[in-house]
This record gives C-alpha cells, structure tokens and sequence, in this order.
C-alpha cells in the first residue's frame, strides 16, 4: 500500500514537473508551426470581424437592442486584441520575419476595427457605410491570409 | 384529467429543462463548424440520457431511495466514494458554469459586465435553493426553459435549403478544413453535454422529494420518452441556426451573445428578447440543479437528512453544504474566468466521468432486492451495457483529444 502510494506520488510529482517546465518555456516554434499558428490567428480574426460586422448590420436592421450589440461587439473587441497580442509573444523564425510583420499588422487592423465597430455600436451608428466597408475589406484580406498560409 | 395534465406538465418541464449552458454552447460551437455533421452525436446521447434517466427514475419510484443512498449500499464505501467524487467534482464544474451562464445572460440585456452579476445571481440562487418549493423550481424555470422553442422558430424562419442541411448530416460531410481529431473532441464535448451526470441525480432525487410510487412510472417515462428527445431536438435547432448563419461565414462561437445572433437576424428583437429569456431560465435552472444535486449527492453518501420536503433546520448541513457550493462557484467566478471556458471544461470533465455515474446505476437496476420485478428487462440492460461500452470509449478519448486539439482549437 506504502509502494503503491510512493510510486503515485513520483509519478504525479514526474508529470507536474515535465509540465511546469513546458509551461515555462518561451514559444519558439519552428518555421512550419509558426505558419499554422498564424494560419489560425488570421482564421479566427476573420472570424471576429465577421461577427463585428453581423452584428453591426443586426442592429442597423434594428433586430438587436443597443446592449446586446455592444456586448457582443465588446467581446469580439476583446478576442481579436487577445488573437494579435498572443501571436506577437510568439518567437518568430528568422525565414518568417517579412511575413510576420504583415501578419501582425493584419491582426492590429482587425483588433482597431472591431474597436471601431463597438464604438460605432455605443454611439449608434450602426450603418456607417466606410465602417462596413473596412471590415468588408478586412474580412477579405484576413481570409486570403488563412488561406494561403 | 388530473393525470394527463401531469403527463403534459412533465413533458413540458422536461422539455424545457433540458437545455442548460452546456447545450447551448456546445451545439451551437459544433454548428458553427460542422454544421449538422455532428447531430447523430446529440441523437445517441439523447438515447443513452433516456435509457438511464428511465433506470434512475423506476430506482427512485420503487425504493423509495436515490441514486448515491443506493450505491454506497450496494456497492460499498470505496466505490461510492469514486462515484461520489468523480461525479460530485464534475457537477460542481457545471454549477460554475451554470451561474456564469445566468450572469452572461443578464449582461446581454444590461451591459453590466457578468463579474459584477455573479455575486447577486448567486445569492439569487442560494435564495431559491433554501426557500422555493422543489415543485416551484421545477416548474415555473422548466417552463420559462421552453423559451428556446425560439431557436426551432428560428431555423424554419431563416429558411435553409432543407435538403442541402440534411446531406450535411453525415459524418464523412465535415468541413475539409476541420481535422478528425477536433471533430472527435466536438462529438465527445457534445456526447457530454447530452449525459452531463447531474441529470440523473437530479432525475432520481426529485423523484425521491416528490414521493414517486410505482404508479408515476407511466408519468416517469412519459417525461423521458418524449420530453428528453423533444429538449434534443432543441440542441439540433441551435445548431442549425449556427450552421445557417455562420459555417458561411467561417464565425467560431466563443460568447452566449454569439449564440442568440441567429434568432436575431432571423426573428428581431421579439425573438432575441424570447430566447434570452429562454437562455436565463435554462441556466437559472440548471444552476438550482446542479446546486441541489451537488446537495442531494454529498448528503446520500455520508447519510444525513436531505431535500426540499424536509424543513431546512432538521437538514442544517444540507443547506449548509448548498450555501457553500453557492459561495465556492461564487468566489470561482469572481477571479474574472471566463464562463464559457468553464462550460467547455465542464462538458469534457463530464464524458470523463460518465463511467463513474452510469456503471452504479446499471448495477442497482439489476438489483432485485431493491427493485423486485421492476428490475432491468433485457431491452434495457443490452442497451445499458451497449452505451457503458460507448461511454467507456467516450471517457478514454476525452483528455487525449482535449490535450491533442487544444481543446478544439486545433
């Protein structure tokens, strides 16, 4: 019973370990992680834009009241400055520095116009015709970015 | 007259109970990315829920005892104890989630950020738990729960090509760009979701507070034969909604206000109003159900007076312990976690732990000393033993593709 309990304890103390290390060390990942990393970020800006944009023309329709849209809108705020500020943590291969600032200049541009588009929703302008279109632009540049990695 | 309009009230709070965050998330995550490649998963879970709701309720209609009071008796000490940690931890996880949920939807209609919410929602939960009738809670928030009829209402509004969205219902119909192994962690994500364990003890214990005979075992199975499958076909409505509104447009669903959009778009505000009505009632609901079946399942194991029916002063240390899970999911919520990453790790906890929950009562069903000739039959015990095969598999692949998807995001 004694044995049994030790070996359990090494094994977790084992296990907690090779964790803690792997949760300490910086993210370098090489060349081809870094571009499926990237891959995704830009995926999943997209997507925040898409939101945004949904969003902004429900309540344009007036098929939302004000908080809600805001609310929505303020968490996709969110999600697209947390997708850019995790991607820029991320070492960047040498090979990948050119592609890298325009990547992270993609995500800045998706994260300020989602910023926009909540401010647009608490001032209640929902149609703004050039705000559509920057994030009709965007949503095209984001998507052409995931696809061709 | 009297028996049908219980027959209709149960299948109707059944209904509308049926749904929690849970759901809600999961079915809409897995549309958005699927579309309806993952109903079937909904579907078997449905089944499997039923098949040991049904055991769960004719144990509690026949021996007059729940589920954990049982276990620990038939199966000793050291089995209950599993089956009470693993399934007691899991369903805490939902509680946490559940009042998150409460909150999330009350942001939607105030502004007010859900960290500010949590500690009134929960006071408005331990308020409900110590002073409302188990009948009230059952009732008025099941009913509320049929809110989310607004999603079905939605999906024939939207008017999607019926025939293209059910060709997506195959499994070889997953997006191309969605790897197998995320599409296997969203089906054990979405099986959990079905078969979260605080159904069955919630099931099994409300039947024990409201004194079951064997004489409810007509009204018992009216509410899982159809009132559980009918609550299913309300998940495949909100992934539905999901797959028409944003599989187009490649939107991953992350928030609660994500998952009304399509209601929005498709019914205005009348419908968003309605399904956020029906998103604060199932939460709400669930909360009080997990909450009591936290209660309900500590109290079994250890033996001490429990339930609603009994006055709060003879039961001190049930109410006790539902005020502290309360201030524990509280307290949770209070270091700014965000709820719905809660709810996807409550759902995956959940298909660990299933094993935990379905084996004892497959076991106490067999049991003639408890339920004489009320025991299993064989449709239910080859049924019962095909899904602890499903659920034995579900549970060994969950923390490999939790850890392999990072969960889902892969």
């Amino acid at each position: 019973m004694k044995g049994t309990l030790r070996r359990t304890v090494v094994a977790i103390t084992a296990a907690a370990s090779v964790l803690a290390t792997g949760g300490c060390a910086v993210s370098a990942p090489d060349a081809a992680g870094w571009d499926e990393q990237a891959r995704t970020s830009l995926a999943d800006a997209a997507g925040e834009v898409a939101t945004a944009r949904l969003t902004l023309e429900t309540a344009a329709d007036e098929r939302t009241w004000p908080s809600y849209a805001v609310v929505v809108l303020a968490e996709a705020e969110d999600a697209a400055a947390t997708l850019h500020d995790d991607l820029a943590k991320v070492q960047v291969p040498a090979e990948r520095r050119e592609v890298a600032a325009e990547v992270l200049g993609l995500l800045a541009a998706a994260a300020t116009s989602v910023r926009e588009a909540r401010q647009a929703a608490v001032g209640g302008r929902y149609g703004d015709p050039a705000l559509m279109q920057e994030l009709d632009r965007l949503l095209q540049a984001l998507e052409s970015g995931a696809e061709s990695g | 007259m009297k028996r049908y309009f219980a027959v209709l009230l149960g299948v109707l709070t059944a209904i509308g109970g049926f749904v929690d965050i849970g759901d809600l998330v999961t079915n809409a995550q897995a549309g958005a990315r699927f579309g309806w490649s993952l109903v079937w998963v909904v579907l078997l879970g449905v089944v499997g829920i039923c098949v040991f709701a049904e055991m769960s309720g004719r144990i509690a209609a026949i021996s007059h005892r729940a589920t954990f009071d049982l276990v620990r008796e038939r199966l000793g000490p050291r089995m209950g104890f599993l089956n009470l940690l693993g399934s007691m931890l899991v369903t805490l996880l939902t509680f946490i989630a559940e009042i998150g949920g409460v909150a999330l939807a009350l942001q939607l209609v105030s502004s007010v950020h859900h960290v500010l919410l949590v500690p009134f929602v929960a006071a408005a939960v331990w308020i409900v738990l110590w002073r409302a009738r188990f009948s009230s809670i059952e009732n008025v928030l099941g009913l509320m729960g049929l809110a989310l009829i607004g999603f079905a209402v939605a999906l024939w509004q939207l008017g999607p090509d019926w025939g293209e969205l059910a060709s997506t219902l195959s499994p070889g119909e997953k997006p191309a760009a969605e790897g197998w192994a995320t599409y296997a962690y969203f089906g054990v994500a979405l099986f959990g979701a079905a078969m979260t364990p605080y159904e069955v003890f919630f099931f099994s214990s409300g039947g024990v507070e409201e004194r079951w005979t064997r004489k409810d075992l007509g009204v018992m199975r009216a509410n899982v034969f159809v009132g559980f499958p009918l609550g299913g076909l309300l998940s495949v409505a909100i992934a539905g909604c999901a797959t028409v509104v944003f599989l187009p447009q490649g939107i991953a669903v992350e928030t609660l206000g994500q998952v009304g959009l399509p209601v929005a778009v498709a019914l205005g505000k009348v419908g968003l109003a309605v399904v956020v009505l029906g998103f604060f009632a199932a939460t709400f609901g669930a909360a009080c159900e997990t909450g009591l079946s936290v209660g309900y399942s500590l109290a079994q194991y250890v033996g001490y007076p429990w339930g609603k029916l009994v006055r709060p002063a003879q039961a001190a240390a049930f109410h006790t312990s539902l005020l502290g899970v309360t201030v524990l999911a509280a307290g949770v919520l209070l270091t700014a976690v965000d709820p719905i990453m809660v709810t996807e790790a409550s759902v995956v906890f959940s298909a660990i732990a299933l094993p935990l929950t379905y084996f004892p009562i497959l076991v106490v069903a067999n049991d003639p000393d408890y339920l004489g000739e009320h025991r299993n039959g064989r449709l239910a015990n080859t049924l019962g033993t095909i899904y602890l095969v499903i659920i034995g598999v579900v549970s060994t692949a969950a923390i490999p593709l939790m850890v392999a998807t990072g969960m889902g995001r892969g």
